[in-house]
């Protein structure tokens, strides 16, 4: 399976993977502010976070590093995250 | 129920044999089942609150009375606790732990507090009733027979006192303590618990800052400590809320904080997300003070095994226990456990994993 390499594209796989998981209303992945804190305007928590992240690690077939994941704050620094790590 | 051969369970770190993908791991019916209970209660989001400066009994190693938090003066206005309240709500806090010293001396201020907060949790010693116009659940301190409770704590008939004071009420859970001189008293209390449908779980004496007495564990303590768990959760599988992965976590030589990088602001400078960024533990005067910032403040971080610690650190280690269907089993028995001992009205499922597993892997 192909996977979006383009974080542009990320970005939106982030944002319906956050929908999706989290649960969230009256949004959608195109129209998912990329800068906005998740923690807090969005209200999300360690646990939110981490469950985003291993369905995403399951995606991309990347590895999140446990260090990292809490840092990952906003849709963009989560897709520039796994922009990177496909990268490398 | 066979009691598993401890011999085998190494105090190592241990990595998985195969990369598991978490969707994989969630295809197994009865992970994914529990996974969907527990994940719902992802929204708790705790603080701690020191009630009163003043207890009923004083008891060994009582952590309360270490450090300076014991000398700050009592706030016994109800409006300022509601303002209190209505403040860590809008900071996102939903679930309260009311503690120190004992909480019983002022129910005013705990009904201030429910009435702001429905969810929550009192500890209490359990020697004054709590109104049940409270609906917090109740956890008791047990700290073996009575003898020994006279011999500790300086109070007599402890048990009976206890046991009549939350008989049949379904917000009690009854906490047992173990410290190495109290473990072949384990069984006897349970006994006398179960009969009357009370329901159990188990916490570790964990040292306070500076405590080198005879209450704190040896590695062969928490060894015995280990195997008496697991078989008292195996003889009263209804009433004992536990799971082998707790004793294990709660019994492993090496502490909480060492094992898992305890995330509370005393052991984390990272205010990004989490307990580091919104735990607080507020005094009597509610004042708060980010570096003594934990469920249990002075006590030894490098002894912590304390029950309320784990249900937090362990419970946030959902990333780390997410790489084999074995160890997210255990885990997920571990939050059940969580959730059924804290959060009123929580059932507790039967535990997933029925064998001991060692921690995946230890603190960096």
């Amino acid at each position: 399976m192909s996977v979006e390499t383009k974080e542009s594209d990320i970005i939106v796989r982030v944002a319906e993977v956050m929908i999706e998981e989290l649960k969230l209303e009256d949004v959608t992945p195109t129209s998912f502010e990329p800068d906005i804190d998740l923690v807090d305007e969005i209200g999300i928590d360690s646990m939110d976070l981490a469950t985003v992240a291993l369905v995403l690690q399951d995606h991309y077939g990347i590895r999140f590093d446990e260090d990292d994941y809490p840092t990952l704050t906003t849709v963009r620094k989560i897709a520039a995250y796994i922009a990177a790590r496909l990268a490398s | 129920m066979t009691v598993p051969n401890l011999k085998d369970v190494q105090e190592t770190c241990r990595a998985p044999q195969r990369h598991w993908k978490f969707a994989d791991i969630l295809a197994d019916p009865s992970i994914h089942a529990r996974w969907e209970k527990v994940r719902q209660y992802f929204f708790l989001r705790e603080s701690t609150y020191d009630m009163s400066c003043r207890c009923n009994i004083r008891c060994e190693g009582c952590y309360y009375f270490e450090g300076a938090k014991q000398y700050t003066s009592e706030n016994r206005d109800p409006e300022a606790w509601r303002q209190l309240m209505q403040a860590e709500k809008d900071r996102g806090v939903t679930f309260v732990v009311l503690a120190g010293a004992e909480p019983a001396l002022v129910p005013d201020l705990c009904k201030v507090c429910f009435e702001e907060m429905p969810l929550g949790t009192i500890a209490t010693n359990g020697l004054i009733h709590i109104p049940e116009t409270i609906g917090y659940r109740i956890h008791i301190s047990v700290w073996g027979n009575d003898a020994t409770s006279q011999h500790i704590r300086g109070a007599a008939d402890m048990l009976i006192r206890q046991i009549d004071n939350y008989r049949n009420d379904p917000r009690a859970v009854f906490v047992y303590t173990f410290t190495p001189t109290n473990i072949d008293e384990a069984r006897e209390v349970t006994e006398i618990l179960s009969r009357q449908g009370a329901k159990i779980t188990f916490n570790m004496f964990s040292a306070p800052v500076g405590y080198d007495g005879p209450l704190k564990h040896t590695p062969a303590s928490l060894a015995k400590v280990r195997e008496t768990m697991i078989d008292l959760l195996a003889s009263y599988p209804e009433q004992v809320l536990f799971s082998n992965y707790n004793a294990v976590v709660h019994t492993h030589q090496l502490g909480l904080d060492a094992l898992f990088a305890c995330p509370y602001p005393r052991r984390n400078p990272s205010q990004n997300i989490g307990l580091g960024r919104s735990f607080r533990q507020y005094r009597t005067d509610l004042s708060w003070d980010r570096d003594a910032s934990c469920c249990v403040p002075d006590t030894d971080c490098s002894d912590c095994r304390h029950y309320a610690a784990g249900s937090a650190i362990v419970t946030s280690k959902l990333f780390r226990h997410a790489t084999d269907p074995e160890t997210f089993r255990a885990w997920l028995d571990y939050v059940d456990t969580y959730l059924a001992v804290w959060v009123t009205g929580y059932e507790k499922g039967a535990n997933l994993y029925t064998g001991v597993t060692e921690p995946p892997c230890c603190a960096p």
